[in-house]
């Protein structure tokens, strides 16, 4: 194929009006092809659901060693899981599957859902609350922060941090400079922990006692305490707050999950790809490959846009409307195959109890206009003021 | 067709059970046991969804 015939765009993904509403710019994309070159970042973007999953599923082309778009930032994130390739990502994970899997969380379902439901009693009580500072937010903080068995000293700093660490994941821009200022403030920090500074059987001492056990090497331990704290809090806060949020504007599809507590779990799927909380992690290829008729050289930074995938029409029917009985389990928000989201689990846990409770006592949340997060990976909201809520009726 | 599990990567998910319970199910220890490894032919669709709903690529149909 002759470079002119490549489906290429001179557009700026990470600028602020795409980030307000990256939608119609991926569906741009997509109708260009299922891969992209996108000129300022000399990167190939992967727009149409096959082409991103096709890419997830397939680490031996497309290798994490660029997860991120800068490569400052792919030297720093060495060692860790979400950048290690197989086999040293698989001894990597597995120490983290070990109490993050499905079968290890089981047992915190109890807990997490009496915890939801007091603060919801408690938010729903007050009749105005800020669905993401008092809620979306605080709940996976505090549920997180525990599992992990932090120190208090992290407390005030650790949002601050996750957000950070994602940002140092987009391209060299403005946000990732100012980001990466804070994230070498958070793994100094990081890097003082000792094994007893984590809670007794807490998620974090159990990475040290897997390196005491020789599964792991020493120098894995902080890498592994970083990627969870940060990968487990920011996701899951924007995660519920965008649930909230579509809900509160979609009240038909509330009353849905609301006569049918069965939905839930599906209705929480369609969330997720309506507006997934990660919409951007890299990848680098390790030898030419096709995609979709377009040719990618060897060596090339790749984005997997996730949240076009999600859009793509070619894949969901009327992608554009959100649809709680579409229950899509196959979109693309928590990746797939060796990466595939770690804690997704925990993350179903914690929203369903959220959503839950809500559900079992709110007829109708009024919220004002959301104040967008601005992130380069991320898509969440700084914040959402509920004036008004209706209790059952 | 036949069903196949990586069992170092399955980590329990079973949203495979979910979708093609005549062929597989969670034990009590959330294991995934396969009822049926060769899929008889009515099932043959189920088997593809429940390979392609595994969110750790762990269950293959070849
Ligand atoms: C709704 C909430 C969440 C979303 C949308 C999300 C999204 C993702 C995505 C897209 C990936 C794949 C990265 C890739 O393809 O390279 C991933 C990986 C990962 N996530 Fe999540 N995540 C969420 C919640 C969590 C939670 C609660 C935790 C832990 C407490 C967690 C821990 C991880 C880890 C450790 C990885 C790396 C897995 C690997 O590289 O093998 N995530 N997540
Ligand atoms: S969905 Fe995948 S990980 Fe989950 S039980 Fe089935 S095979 Fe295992």
């Amino acid at each position: 194929m002759t470079p002119t015939l490549t489906p290429h765009s001179d557009v700026d993904l990470f600028a602020d009006p795409v980030l307000e509403d990256p939608y119609p710019t991926y569906r741009t994309l997509r109708d260009l092809g299922g891969a992209v070159h996108l000129a300022r970042l000399d990167a190939w973007a992967l727009t149409r659901y096959d082409a991103v999953r096709g890419a997830l599923g397939d680490w031996q082309t497309f290798s994490s060693s660029a997860v991120a778009l800068n490569e400052p930032v792919n030297e720093m994130l060495v060692g860790t899981v979400l950048a290690a390739d197989p086999p040293e990502h698989d001894v990597l994970r597995s120490v983290l599957a070990d109490r993050l899997g499905p079968r290890a969380v089981r047992s915190l379902q109890a807990d997490i859902a009496t915890r939801a439901e007091a603060l919801v009693e408690e938010v729903v009580a007050r009749g105005e609350f800020d669905a993401v500072t008092d809620l979306a937010a605080a709940f996976p903080f505090a549920v997180v922060f525990d599992l992990i068995g932090l120190p208090d000293d992290a407390r005030p700093n650790m949002l601050r941090w996750a957000d950070a660490t994602f940002n140092v994941c987009g391209p060299m821009n403005d946000r990732t400079a100012g980001g990466l200022l804070v994230v070498q403030e958070m793994f100094e920090w990081v890097a003082t922990l000792k094994a007893g500074d984590l809670l007794d059987g807490s998620m974090g001492r159990a990475i040290f006692e897997a390196a005491e056990a020789g599964r792991i090497r020493p120098e894995s331990c902080i890498p592994l305490l970083a990627a969870y704290a940060t990968a487990g809090m920011d996701t899951t806060i924007n995660a519920i707050a965008n649930a909230v949020h579509l809900f509160a504007q979609h009240p038909d599809q509330w009353d849905l999950v609301r006569a049918d507590p069965a939905l839930l779990p599906g209705a929480f799927n369609e969330v997720l790809r309506f507006d997934a909380p990660v919409q951007v992690f890299g990848r680098r290829t390790t030898r030419v490959v096709d995609v979709e008729g377009t040719e990618i050289p060897a060596d090339s930074q790749v984005l997997l846009l996730y949240g076009s995938g999600n859009r793509d029409e070619r894949h969901y029917a009327d992608p554009d409307r959100f649809d709680v009985t579409r229950a899509p389990v196959d979109h693309l928000t928590f990746g797939y195959g060796t990466h595939g989201c770690a804690g997704q689990a925990l993350a179903r846990l914690e929203a369903h109890a959220v959503l839950g409770a809500l559900a079992a006592r709110v007829h109708r949340l009024h919220v004002g206009e959301p104040k967008r997060h601005l992130n380069n990976v991320l898509r969440g909201i700084e914040s959402l003021q509920v004036h008004g809520v209706e209790l059952d009726r | 067709m036949r069903l196949t599990i990586d069992r170092d990567r399955c980590e329990g998910y079973g949203l495979c059970a979910d979708s093609a319970p005549e062929l597989m199910h969670l034990d009590d220890d959330g294991e995934l046991v396969l009822d049926h490894e060769d899929v008889p032919a009515p099932s043959s669709a189920a088997a593809e969804t429940a390979v392609r709903v595994c969110p750790v690529a762990a269950l293959r149909a070849d």
